[in-house]
């Protein structure tokens, strides 16, 4: 069972919106994939779960370099300043998408309510979900680096 | 004009105060939740509050609620900057005492003008 085409719109246009908006970079979109797809190149995972109505997660999916790059935007600072902001940039990037998200989706159904955001940095790693779940991945490029957002749908819907 | 910025993201206090220094204002105190923004607040006076919704230990909501309940800043202006914007969302923040709402992702344009209709409220 796949992702509804729709939720998919409305988190990348969610997505669209917190770049050109925050980040001041716009995203340009490439080809969507359903289930767990490669996560090459993924240093930074920023988590927002979502309940209510729906629940699940989004997951903003980026290289490192790329985060600093948008934790740098945001700031308005240059690179040789950054001085461990990443986690809470990414993490408030995951909270607008999220956000965005919801309240574009609580305008045709009950609102979902979000939590606080997760941010994990490191090397090797992928993620994984022991109960059914339902997974797209939609990537973009900002200014030639990778950056992708997660919808994962958990609980009954996901089954 | 001296703001507090009550939020718990470090970035978007930057970003705030980033904002509010392109429209020419330059004076901020910083909280990261509605605990310290109360304590701030108890020290020392400010002009206008910026406040997030969702944050640790004291919620935006509830601060702007006991900033209602005091006497010495039942009619501060408040802003609150949030990505809750769905209807009930809305209600319940103009119900705890909120001047104006603005919701994330947002531009300058947008924050000024909210911030002129808060301190006309």
């Amino acid at each position: 069972m796949t992702i509804p085409a729709e939720l998919l719109s409305n988190l990348m246009t969610s997505t669209e919106e917190v770049f050109e908006t925050m980040v001041f970079k716009p995203l340009v979109r490439l080809p969507s994939a359903d289930g767990e797809a490669a996560q090459k190149g993924t240093n930074v995972v920023a988590t927002v779960a979502f309940a209510g109505h729906r629940r699940g997660l989004v997951a903003i999916h980026s290289s490192i370099d790329a985060a600093r790059n948008i934790a740098c935007a945001m700031l308005g600072i240059p690179e040789a300043e950054i001085n461990g902001e990443i986690p809470d940039a990414m993490g408030e990037v995951a909270n607008m998408v999220a956000g965005t998200f919801r309240n574009k989706l609580a305008a045709v159904e009950p609102a979902s309510a979000i939590a606080v955001p997760t941010v994990t940095i490191g090397s090797d790693f992928s993620t994984k979900y022991l109960s059914a779940v339902r997974r797209a991945r939609c990537p973009f490029e900002m200014e030639g680096m990778p950056i992708a957002v997660e919808l994962i749908l958990t609980g009954e819907e996901a089954a | 004009m001296r703001f507090l910025i009550v939020d718990d993201s470090s970035t978007m206090r930057r970003i705030i105060i980033n904002t509010l220094n392109k429209l020419g204002y330059k004076d901020f105190y910083e909280a990261a939740n509605g605990r310290e923004g109360v304590d701030r607040l108890a020290a020392a006076p400010v002009d206008m509050v910026i406040t997030d919704w969702n944050m640790p230990e004291m919620s935006g909501i509830d601060f702007i609620r006991a900033v209602r309940a005091n006497a010495a800043t039942k009619t501060l202006p408040v802003l609150m900057v949030t990505t809750n914007a769905a209807e009930d969302d809305i209600k319940e923040a103009l119900r705890a005492g909120v001047n104006n709402y603005v919701v994330k992702p947002f531009t300058p344009d947008t924050i000024k003008e909210k911030i002129q209709a808060a301190l006309k409220a």
